[in-house]
């Protein structure tokens, strides 16, 4: 049994899931004329329905491997009761819409996880393009939505979920709310805009080109008929694509008593109008410039940045919606209790007070209820932060959101929607945002100003020149104006965060909110969450005390994995994935392993469970493991071997910390486990200032009451329990692999699992910071060489815009710099 | 240069003709997902056309070895 027989393969790893394979129980299969080998009977059903498709393509494409599958029901070709509940009429008119284009043909949004390559998004979409009764599949690359076109007569939305997992994906259907609806409007119509004036900038300037090189031999008409034709093509994108600057200027302007402040909108809409008119006026009396192709140019450069400032903060979403994804859509009902066993699978929204449901291992509670029946573990990290399951009695109030870890229960729901504990969280959230410090933008700060003296200087520009030579009063007064337009400085902080923003989204930090980078950089306090953020919140095996002779560690490992086996407890799975890392063989047991629920494992002369429960003596462990949760496994002879499970650190996360805390930043470690774990994970990371049993209201008020003493708070965490703090602060980033709910109120979502990003991102912000700086000191120096040289009239209206043009490339250009940064 | 009474209102033309074509591409959601299509293209090369709608299983002989 222990050693490893020889295995006459070539290969010795799985072909779908490339795990290791144990050679006493492999599955072979002839796939694609050649013979493959596989871990498990999920990993074989997977690729079979790949290759039966002739989509065996994927496995040359792909770049990570696959995984193993969790639960081999889902690979039978019968579709589950749980989906089968999508299929009743009011969740189908939650999730799918009849099609605009097609009649009789219904649309659906599935959002998919597990995605990990363009490989996976080929897989997914021609398998489902494969269905019977399905017309069309999208999938989005970056957002990992597939929009999919079908025929319900056909085919049932419970059917498009299951064939997802068929082949190894999990698809959710995905409520499209109104704000989804807007947010692709608003995109379209900037884009449209973005278009109309880049198509004008480009065709106005061809017309400018005999201005640019001094053609002589251009006759009167000709000049006139260019300079009309480029009036013409001006006149939309001064129209059309700056038109919504117009509306926010004068509403900027109408509220100037109540703010005080004069948003960017105005000097550039001033700027625009004022440029544009002077040059319809010259070109209607045939002398001076034109501007078109500075108007023109800067439009559209403006609305470039704008456009992609726009696809990132259309990335964040609300509240409400994250909600919805983090509780289940459906939920096993009992028909009648006590009376009966009988459930049935209905969608939570058609559950009322009193309702008694069934929650299995592994599903997520989606309402909050008191258990009836049972003794329940559930994980509540979610809601309060505590890394470890929490046991409850019958009588105890159970919260939705939280999982349920061993053993099937029976509760009866108390409180429905929008009263439970996660959509109170959820209200906090949305609080939180609305209250959220304004960000005023450098640029903007200065904007203000600057439009009081471009007008004073133009103003004195007109009235002195009235009394010099009233002929080129109006002239000169337009080329200060012109010479001297905000383009620069509007560009100088919009086009460096639109490139810093490209450049870490490539890193594994999506900024959703756009002041990031800019924020980041004058952080002065950093609040972090622990568990899921600091620590993976995954225990894994440490150590393991063999206390008796004749046993080593790997034998007393093999006899605990075989009495974990098919357990899915947290400390049970870490045990299970320890023994597959050494490839240790579990023992086989004479008999089946019995769970006593909260307590431990019992099969034959074996137990395996807390010291309590085993009636032991504590035994003293050191330092390193101080903090460890202990398995103890005893025989009928007595105590054989102890195991020291341990919460792991993030990679990347003791770097991190550490940069952050050469930066000058005071961190603080703010977490909902108890004071003591807490204490001994600050005293690892070198933290001083810590807190334990920390509510999502306190650490709401914590980051409040930082943020009065005039500290800028950086937040980082990762469950709905920080969902609030994290809204609350100056600037804050969700871990991605953490609750949707946290990632609604984040500035940024981490999309790896190391924290290496969020280092990289604070060199970068500095980086961003010093561009930025350099934009605004180029702008600065530009209009104070320019405007008093146009003020003297000495300078030639088309050199005056020029001069605008390329002010602001190199500001553009600039900014771009920072995209090389990241490689 | 007397071409340019020609060429000018045919280049607005072609303006005008290229600001429908963006308005269509928009409109129909060309621009939803720039990365997406390129990678399909790669991967639709591999399939051969003859296996492409296959709906039956293949002949696979599955032994577990114990």
């Amino acid at each position: 049994m222990n050693a490893k027989p020889e295995t006459p393969l070539s290969i010795d790893n799985c072909y779908h899931c490339g795990g290791d394979l144990a050679s006493d129980n492999l599955y072979e299969a002839a796939l694609g004329g050649l013979s493959r080998y596989f871990c498990c009977a999920g990993c074989l059903a997977i690729a079979q329905t790949i290759h039966g498709q002739g989509l065996e393509a994927f496995y040359t494409r792909r770049i990570p491997l696959g995984q193993k599958p969790d639960d081999l029901g889902q690979l039978t070709d019968q579709v589950p009761d749980a989906l089968l509940a999508y299929d009743d009429p009011v969740l189908m008119d939650r999730f799918t819409r009849a099609s605009s284009e097609y009649p009789g043909e219904y649309e659906t949004t599935l959002r998919l996880e597990k995605i990990r390559c363009a490989a996976c998004v080929w897989l997914n979409e021609q398998h489902l393009k494969r269905l019977f009764g399905v017309k069309d599949v999208q999938i989005n690359y970056v957002t990992q939505r597939a929009t999919v076109r079908f025929n319900p007569n056909e085919v049932h939305l419970s059917k498009l979920l299951h064939s997802v997992e068929q082949i190894g994906y999990e698809a959710w259907p995905f409520e499209p709310s109104m704000g989804a609806d807007l947010a692709k409007k608003e995109r379209r119509h900037l884009l449209m805009r973005l278009g109309v004036a880049v198509l004008g900038m480009m065709q106005v300037m061809m017309y400018a080109w005999p201005t640019y090189t001094g053609a002589e031999d251009l006759l009167v008409e000709q000049e006139l008929l260019l300079g009309w034709t480029s009036w013409a093509l001006t006149v939309p994108v001064v129209l059309y694509s700056a038109g919504p600057m117009f509306v926010v200027a004068w509403h900027s302007i109408r509220n100037f008593p109540k703010t005080g402040m004069l948003g960017m909108d105005v000097p550039v809409s001033l700027a625009i109008a004022l440029a544009f008119i002077a040059g319809t006026i010259s070109l209607v009396l045939g002398v001076g410039e034109s501007y078109f192709d500075s108007i023109t140019m800067f439009i559209a450069f403006l609305l470039g940045a704008r456009y992609l400032e726009l696809l990132a903060r259309q990335d964040a979403q609300g509240g409400a919606e994250a909600l919805a994804k983090q509780l289940p859509a459906t939920c096993d009902r009992f028909e009648d209790y006590p009376n009966t066993d009988l459930t049935k699978s209905v969608p939570v929204v058609r559950c009322v007070l009193g309702d008694v449901l069934r929650i299995s291992p592994g599903d997520v509670i989606p309402v909050d209820g008191v258990l009836l029946s049972g003794e329940a573990s559930l994980n509540e990290a979610i809601l309060s932060g505590e890394s470890r399951s929490v046991s409850k009695k019958v009588g105890d109030v159970l919260y939705a959101g939280s999982h349920n870890i061993v053993s099937p229960i029976v509760m009866r729901i108390t409180v429905l929607g929008q009263g439970t504990r996660i959509a109170g969280i959820a209200s906090l959230l949305d609080k939180a945002l609305l209250a959220k410090p304004q960000v005023v933008g450098l640029a903007e700060k200065w904007a203000g100003y600057f439009v009081v003296f471009l007008m004073a200087a133009a103003g004195l520009t007109a009235i002195a020149w009235y009394f010099l030579d009233p002929l080129k009063a109006w002239e000169t007064a337009v080329a200060v104006l012109v010479a001297s337009c905000p383009c620069a400085l509007s560009l100088a902080t919009p086009a460096a965060m639109a490139a810093a923003q490209g450049a870490i989204t490539k890193l594994g930090l999506l900024v959703v909110r756009g002041h990031v980078m800019e924020t980041l950089a004058k952080a002065t306090d950093l609040v972090i969450d622990k568990t899921g953020t600091l620590t993976t919140g995954h225990p894994e095996l440490k150590t393991i005390l063999a206390l008796r002779s004749g046993y080593t560690e790997q034998q007393v490992l093999a006899i605990a994995a075989a009495m974990e086996s098919g357990q899915k407890h947290p400390l049970g799975l870490a045990i299970l994935e320890a023994a597959e890392k050494q490839q240790i063989q579990p023992v086989i047991l004479n008999q089946a392993p019995v769970s006593e629920l909260g307590k431990g494992l019992h099969s034959g002369i074996y137990q395996l469970g807390a010291r309590q429960w085993l009636n032991l003596e504590p035994i003293s462990i050191d330092q390193e493991n101080e903090q460890a949760s202990l398995i103890y496994l005893k025989d009928d002879q007595g105590l054989l071997a102890v195991f020291a499970l341990l919460d792991t650190p993030r990679p990347g996360a003791m770097e991190f910390i550490q940069q952050v805390q050469a930066r000058g930043i005071q961190v603080h470690l703010l977490s909902g486990d108890d004071q003591q774990t807490v204490a001994w994970w600050a005293r690892y990371f070198g933290i001083e200032d810590h807190r334990g049993g920390a509510l999502p209201e306190d650490k709401f008020s914590f980051s409040e009451a930082l943020q009065k003493e005039g500290k800028v708070v950086w937040a980082v965490g990762d469950g709905v329990n920080d969902a609030p703090f994290l809204a609350k602060a100056n600037i804050s980033v969700a871990v991605g692999s953490g609750a949707p709910l946290a990632q609604a109120g984040a500035d940024a979502v981490l999309t790896t699992e190391s924290l290496k990003p969020l280092s990289q991102a604070l060199d970068l912000a500095d980086k961003t910071k010093i561009i930025m700086r350099q934009n605004l000191i180029w702008a600065f120096v530009y209009n104070v060489l320019a405007i008093p040289i146009a003020m003297m009239g000495l300078v030639n209206p088309w050199i005056a815009g020029i001069g605008m043009s390329l002010s602001s490339l190199a500001v553009t250009l600039n900014a771009w710099r920072l995209r090389k940064t990241s490689e | 240069m007397e071409s340019l009474y020609l060429l000018i209102p045919m280049s607005l033309v072609v303006v005008a003709v290229i600001v429908l074509i963006l308005y269509w591409a928009v409109k129909s959601g060309q621009f939803e997902d720039l990365e997406g299509p390129g990678h399909s293209i790669l991967m639709d090369d591999d399939v051969s056309s003859t296996r492409g709608i296959d709906k039956s299983p293949p002949s696979t002989s599955v032994k577990q070895k114990e």
